[in-house]
């Protein structure tokens, strides 16, 4: 009956062909907008809800949530690293960790920053780095992967996306993360001091405009904030695993992070600290700094309100592409199956039973059927590859293995769609039994 | 044998046809001649279960098969009955062989294909699809389907109507020699067919009641 049912099928591939195209388009596409529109959602809350409040430049509180969250857009500025201190000692707070984005490896984004910013992440191989310690690297596992990474190489960092302005002090590797499917995967973490310190004049004095790092960036930002803010020179470390001064020597050197993300008590102590710190121009020595405080929540509440919409209009689209393909393929069922009208009595003639050839035509379209939904599902899962670059701009990481029970529920009915308007033709082909007509 | 007892047929023109007794011996080949429209077809394909009794009986072997459902005439004839078509009722984007193994999705066993279309001499073409076939080869293919599941019965709607008479003639040498043994009615307007057939019977003596010799 299978093989019968297959040769069957290939007398009419030019018709065959254009359902299962018909049906993985469809298919496909509202199984690739769930998917999508889930893994993004699931990528953004995931992070937002693990920091009470995030304190950095004033700007775009978005580009802030963003940036420091899930390692996309460009840093809004820096701030002097001596608020952190001063966070720190505040009761209200349980953890304020530093955040300083400004170099890349291979493209790869290294961020500045404590252990503390890692805690829910897996070292799996090696260790984390050390905080008394310079020039370190915990790799995530994508950069590791695709830049064949072990623990001990040295990667050498540079300021520009072009990587021609190479630090003179390379980093070692000296763990690497586990897969987490989030933006972490794809960057390089070391200590704070170890941005510092690669941005210092004295450490690769021939390219200026890499040196400032940071500084520079701060500059920029706070000239178009109305603030002045001067480079500062500072002494630099020369050696791998050289031995630190203190926690707090940025400060006394006058450094800057791009943020410090904030763990309070409670909830109220966060929107205490938003309040108080939102709007605030902060002096230190005689630099100011205009502040933005915001609750990540809240941010990306908003971003994901955005979200919703276009999920919702992809959701309408894509039930009116499988109305049209219900349509579509029953219209497609009905003429075959009219024009195997002949060859169905042709059969009944010869004395094949009309169970016989019920079955034949149901065998044939539940093939069809589950061709086209496994190739709908392939079709999703590339597509998904060929998304992740512009997904992961948005702050996730798509993970192709991810599979929604909604997804197999589509994939379902979708099955069923190309399979029921045979079972009809067929049954009520059975009713008439044209053998006498 | 078989037995056609007071059959009679209406059509949807209310054009009734009522045909005479008539026997079928086992073994024998008949020719059925006689104009278009006396119920020459139409009598093969109430032999085969095709087409419904009005009224009377036609008996198979003993069995009443005016008695018997849709179900149980569809059975019969896939097991008993090898019937031949004047329009062939071959799929022509098929291979020769498919159209002959389409029989196992009744568990036909066609494992003499091979054999039979060696003597229609259609064994060298049993892969090229039925629709590059002359209408000689097509009807060659038509009577291997029909003769491959060995039926004690061969019913043939006029197998050389599509033919020239030359071609038409050695398909109708072919049909009786490979029917040897079994019972072949076979309907056709020509009568100069008839010479390859034990009985000839003109079914336009046959309409309107009384029995054939």
């Amino acid at each position: 009956m299978l093989k019968f049912a297959f040769k069957n099928m290939a007398i009419k591939k030019v018709q065959i062909i254009l359902i299962i195209v018909s049906i993985v388009i469809s298919a496909g596409v509202g199984v690739l907008s769930f998917n999508v529109s889930e893994q993004v959602s699931e990528g953004l809350t995931n992070n937002a809800g693990y920091y009470s409040a995030i304190i950095g430049p004033s700007g775009s509180a978005t580009q802030l949530a963003m940036n420091t969250m899930y390692f996309t857009d460009e840093p809004v500025g820096t701030i002097p690293y001596s608020l952190v201190s001063e966070l720190a000692q505040d009761n209200r707070v349980t953890e304020a960790i530093p955040f300083a984005m400004a170099d890349n490896y291979n493209g790869f984004s290294v961020v500045g920053t404590t252990p503390a910013f890692l805690s829910a992440k897996t070292v799996a191989q090696g260790n984390m780095f050390d905080q008394t310690k310079t020039f370190q690297a915990v790799v995530g596992s994508k950069v590791a992967e695709l830049n064949d990474l072990k623990i001990g190489d040295k990667l050498y960092t540079s300021h520009s996306a072009s990587g021609d302005d190479k630090h003179a002090t390379p980093l070692t590797v000296v763990g690497i993360l586990e897969e987490s499917h989030s933006g972490f995967d794809k960057i390089v973490f070391t200590q704070l001091k170890t941005i510092w310190q690669a941005h210092d004049h004295g450490d690769e004095g021939e390219h200026d405009e890499a040196a400032v790092g940071v500084d520079m960036l701060s500059a920029d930002t706070n000239e178009q904030n109305g603030n002045v803010h001067e480079t500062p020179d500072h002494g630099g470390h020369e050696n791998n695993g050289h031995e630190d001064e203190g926690e707090h020597e940025g400060e006394a050197h006058g450094q800057t992070v791009c943020a410090i993300l904030i763990k309070t008590v409670n909830p109220t102590y966060a929107m205490s600290i938003v309040n108080e710190y939102d709007g605030r121009v902060y002096m230190h020595g005689d630099e100011s700094y205009s502040l933005q405080a915001i609750e990540p929540m809240d941010t990306m509440r908003g971003v994901l309100e955005e979200t919703d919409n276009t999920k919702y209009i992809v959701f309408v689209l894509c039930a009116i592409i499988l109305i049209m393909n219900i349509i579509i393929i029953s219209i497609i069922t009905l003429l075959n199956m009219y024009h195997s009208a002949k060859e169905i009595s042709l059969m009944r003639l010869i004395g094949i039973s009309m169970k016989k050839i019920n079955m034949l035509y149901l065998i044939q379209n539940s093939i069809i059927g589950l061709i086209s939904t496994a190739l709908a599902f392939g079709v999703s899962r590339a597509c998904l590859l060929l998304m992740s670059d512009y997904v992961e701009s948005m702050g996730a990481v798509l993970n192709m293995a991810k599979v929604y029970p909604l997804e197999i529920l589509i994939l379902v009915a979708v099955f069923l769609i190309s399979v029921i308007p045979t079972v009809i033709c067929t049954m009520v082909m059975s009713k008439k039994d044209g053998i006498n007509n | 044998m078989i037995c056609i007892k007071g059959v009679s047929k209406h059509f949807q023109n209310e054009r009734a046809i009522n045909y005479k007794d008539m026997v079928f011996e086992d073994g024998k080949s008949y020719m059925l001649l006689g104009a278009s429209g006396c119920g020459k077809s139409t009598l093969l394909n109430m032999i085969a279960g095709i087409l419904s009794t009005d009224s009377g009986e036609i008996i198979i072997d003993g069995v009443n098969m005016s008695e018997r459902n849709q179900k149980e005439k569809d059975k019969f004839r896939i097991n008993n009955i090898g019937y031949i078509f004047q329009d062939f009722k071959l799929i022509p984007e098929m291979s020769v062989m498919d159209n002959i193994d389409i029989l196992k999705l009744e568990r036909v066993d066609t494992s003499m294909a091979g054999e039979m279309l060696k003597k229609l001499e259609m064994y060298d073409k049993r892969n090229k699809k039925v629709k590059h076939l002359s209408g000689g080869e097509k009807q060659r293919v038509a009577i291997a389907r029909a003769i491959v599941k060995m039926p004690d019965i061969i019913l043939a709607d006029e197998p050389t109507g599509n033919l020239n008479f030359e071609i038409g003639e050695a398909v109708i040498k072919q049909l009786v020699e490979i029917s040897k043994g079994k019972t072949l009615i076979a309907v056709t307007h020509d009568e100069r067919l008839g010479k390859y057939f034990d009985v000839t019977i003109d079914m336009n003596t046959m309409i309107g009641g009384g029995e054939n010799a």
